[in-house]
């Protein structure tokens, strides 16, 4: 809808406008539910903010840490009960979005998940993030980012200090720099590599929660007829989770980075995503996922001219 | 007292790896993956390799309670043989293990294992044949997380006297201490390596012990009972030269018996006093916060605070006090199933689902909730105290940052109505 832009010159004024929109919005009761950020227990620290009342519009922020995005609670994680968008019973949700959260929620939209109309956007321009154990930093998935601007908002508020456009326009996976290390590794190297990997994961399943794309009703790691994965924690079986999550969201993981950022061993869970993300762009001659509404994520629709090298 | 200068630490590990299965703390391994370097990745302890990395500065990302409690145990195997079935049972290794390196808080959460496996009228075989062979060295924290907050649960950085042994960072050296038996004979092994000061007495003269005599629980708590007299004299005595740390309210009278021992031996050491730990940032106050809770099932708190959970299972895999676990099957082949038992997490939507469909717990509220009554309520009824030791680990690691030290405060600062 693109209807109304806000100019903000800087991230205390951006703040400032967030609460005047959160403000406004609960008081004409157009929602009755926004969904931002607020600061966490520590200064590196920020967390999700549901916002309910006009009273609490003065929690809201946006700063460095704002990583998390909200898009995933519009489906209400992990099974739905709670489910906030598309309950009949209720207004709007409001959700403020950054670049790349915006993109996963025209994703959910395009996957049926959410309704357009349920949902009033509020972009912010990102100036990009910074990483928490090193707050001078630019945010690793910051520096592929394709669009520091939402891809589609109600209003937006703008802001001169956002991420210039990525160098690579497009095929942003290109530029993952671990990528290209690991795959200079000689295969026994890259092996043991993956091996660890597998091996330090402890199955929390918190990067498969806070994806965004991953908006199964049941997701297949927890059916357990037929029972898909052993609960048991080694190589296999992990390696096992890490390889079908990767396809799952293969050709609409939209390199939010929050599964890598949410993982509490510190794995480098991005590294597969953007192996196929990589693979994908070689092979389709197509936008990255979710960047707008005409064209569906690659995988989910045919064209006679598709590349059909394994046929 | 007995030393040894930080850079000669590995020959104590080497020494220890003899006789024992010796476990440090070891750094994680994708530290040098771009965009994640200086990064701590995945550091936990592992069983002791000469050149493995260790992770000394801060606590371990993981807790030690996998050494303890598997995160996945391999309980037995059932294999067919057409219409009898066979039942191998797995053994679990005798020979004793030491835990090199634990921090205060992870050896509180020991004992928060040890009422839960040991306690209560029921013993669990796979804990309670670990247990007794697992000899735990303490280290002192002198620098700590920003998520660290053991001084508001009431654990001290500096010392714990569950221990068996307790190593305290003075500044180049680290000193050990034998606190127990177990911990007596494990130093006797690299008592060669060690330079000798056993403590002082109120003249001054140094106490000397054969390594080889042991002493019984009883034995040590008299000893450490007159050190902490001698402490008294000889800190006074010595008041120009007592570093503040035995002032501060974090040390124990352990720990002043090491300060004034040091300070007495201060010609013989280089640096003598243990590094006190720098003050926590995070601070909660924990008091009462059970007994507040016994009215509080149905507080509307509980529907504010669940709302941004994931329903992950980070915060219950990295915390060392979560001790819940599911017991199920691995195929190995038609014939051949594996029984295992994993930890499983209350913040899974599947841990209470019934056969039949039901959940009692049907939505994260009443999972979030219970995760909090159970560390401040429930096991404060059954096993006699809090669930939280105040590591830090889910201030860290929840990807939403809903943390049980906000948690607290926030039920510190509830209105309840008295039912
Ligand atoms: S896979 Fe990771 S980067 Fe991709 S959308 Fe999901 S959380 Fe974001
Ligand atoms: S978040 Fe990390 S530890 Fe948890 S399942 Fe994913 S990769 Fe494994
Ligand atoms: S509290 Fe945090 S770590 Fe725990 S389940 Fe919820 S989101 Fe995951
Ligand atoms: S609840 Fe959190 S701080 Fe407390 S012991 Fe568990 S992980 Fe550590
Ligand atoms: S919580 Fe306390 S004891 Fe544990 S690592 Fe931090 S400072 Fe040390």
């Amino acid at each position: 809808m693109k209807d109304t832009v806000i100019h903000a010159t800087n991230t205390i004024a951006i703040r400032h406008e967030m609460r005047n929109i959160a403000r406004n919005l609960l008081e004409i009761q157009a929602v009755d539910l926004i969904l931002g950020w607020k600061k966490g227990i520590l200064p590196n620290k920020s967390a999700p903010a549901f916002i309910h009342r006009p009273d609490q519009v003065d929690d809201l922020i946006f700063d460095e840490f704002c990583y998390h995005n909200l898009t995933k609670f519009l489906l209400g994680c992990p099974d739905r009960q709670d489910r906030i968008a598309d309950n009949e019973d209720r207004l709007k949700t409001a959700i403020f979005v950054k670049g790349c959260d915006s993109r996963s929620l025209i994703g959910l939209i395009q996957d049926n998940q959410i309704t357009r109309e349920n949902v009033y956007i509020i972009g912010i321009d990102c100036p990009g993030l910074k990483e928490e154990h090193n707050t001078t930093i630019l945010a690793k998935k910051c520096e592929t980012c394709y669009t520091a601007t939402p891809v589609e908002y109600d209003i937006l508020i703008d802001s001169p200090d956002k991420r210039p456009e990525n160098p690579n326009g497009l095929k942003g996976f290109q530029a993952h720099r671990d990528l290209a290390k690991i795959e200079n590794m000689p295969p026994a190297e890259r092996g043991a590599y993956w091996q660890q990997m597998f091996q330090s994961c402890i199955r929390c399943y918190a990067c498969r929660n806070v994806c965004p794309v991953c908006s199964c009703k049941e997701c297949c790691f927890d059916q357990t007829l037929p029972n898909w994965v052993g609960k048991g924690n080694n190589t296999s079986d992990n390696g096992f989770y890490h390889l079908v999550r990767a396809m799952h969201v293969a050709g609409r993981c939209v390199s939010c980075g929050e599964c890598e950022r949410s993982c509490p061993m510190h794995l480098p869970v991005m590294l597969l995503n953007s192996k196929l993300g990589l693979s994908i762009e070689e092979l389709f001659d197509e936008p990255p996922a979710s960047m707008n509404f005409d064209v569906t994520a690659t995988l989910n629709h045919f064209k006679p001219e598709d590349p059909e090298e394994f046929m | 007292m007995k030393t040894i200068a930080k850079t000669q630490i590995d020959s104590i590990l080497k020494a220890l790896a003899v006789p024992y299965n010796l476990y440090i703390p070891v750094a994680g391994a994708f530290t040098q993956t771009p965009g994640r370097e200086g990064l701590e990745n995945a550091s936990q302890f592992r069983l002791y390799q000469e050149g493995l990395p260790l992770h000394w500065t801060t606590n371990t990302c993981l807790s030690p309670k996998d050494l303890l409690f598997p995160q996945t145990e391999e309980m037995y195997t059932i294999v067919s043989h057409g219409k009898t079935v066979e039942i191998q049972e797995k053994a679990i290794g005798h020979k004793p293990t030491i835990l090199f390196g634990i921090r205060s808080c992870d050896i509180e959460s020991i004992d928060c294992m040890d009422r839960v496996f040991l306690e209560k009228g029921f013993e669990d075989t796979y804990y309670k044949t670990r247990r007794p062979r697992t000899i735990l060295f303490a280290l002192s924290c002198t620098t700590h997380e920003d998520t660290c907050f053991c001084t508001s649960m009431g654990v001290n950085p500096q010392s714990s006297p569950s221990a068996d042994v307790q190593i305290s960072d003075l500044g180049d050296t680290f000193s050990f201490t034998a606190q127990t038996l177990g911990g007596e004979q494990a130093l006797a092994y690299v008592d060669a390596l060690l330079s000798e000061i056993i403590g002082t007495g109120p003249s001054g003269a140094l106490k000397t012990q054969t390594p080889d005599t042991l002493k019984t629980p009883e034995e040590l708590k008299e000893i450490a009972l007159s050190n902490a007299a001698d402490s008294t004299l000889s800190s006074a005595a010595d008041s120009t030269l007592s570093s503040s740390s035995a002032d501060s309210p974090l040390s124990s009278a352990a720990d002043s018996t090491l300060n004034a021992a040091a300070d007495n031996a201060g010609n013989k050491t280089s640096a003598a006093s243990p590094l006190p730990t720098d003050p926590m940032i995070i601070t909660v106050n924990s008091d009462g916060v059970s007994e507040k809770l016994e009215n509080m099932f149905e507080h509307p708190l509980w529907d504010e605070i669940n709302l941004p959970c994931l329903g992950c299972g980070a915060c219950t895999y990295v915390c060392p006090t979560c001790y819940c676990f599911d017991i199920n099957d691995k195929t190995l082949s038609h014939t051949t199933i594996n029984k295992q038992r994993c930890w499983d997490s209350c913040m899974f939507s599947d841990y209470t689902r019934m056969a039949g469909g039901h959940n009692p717990r049907p939505s994260k509220k009443e999972r979030v909730r219970n995760r909090f009554l159970d560390k401040l309520l429930y096991n404060r009824q059954r096993h006699g105290r809090l669930f939280c030791v105040g590591c830090g680990r889910c201030v860290a690691k929840c990807p939403v940052n809903l943390e049980i030290a906000t948690v607290i405060q926030k039920i510190q600062a509830a209105e309840v109505t008295p039912s």
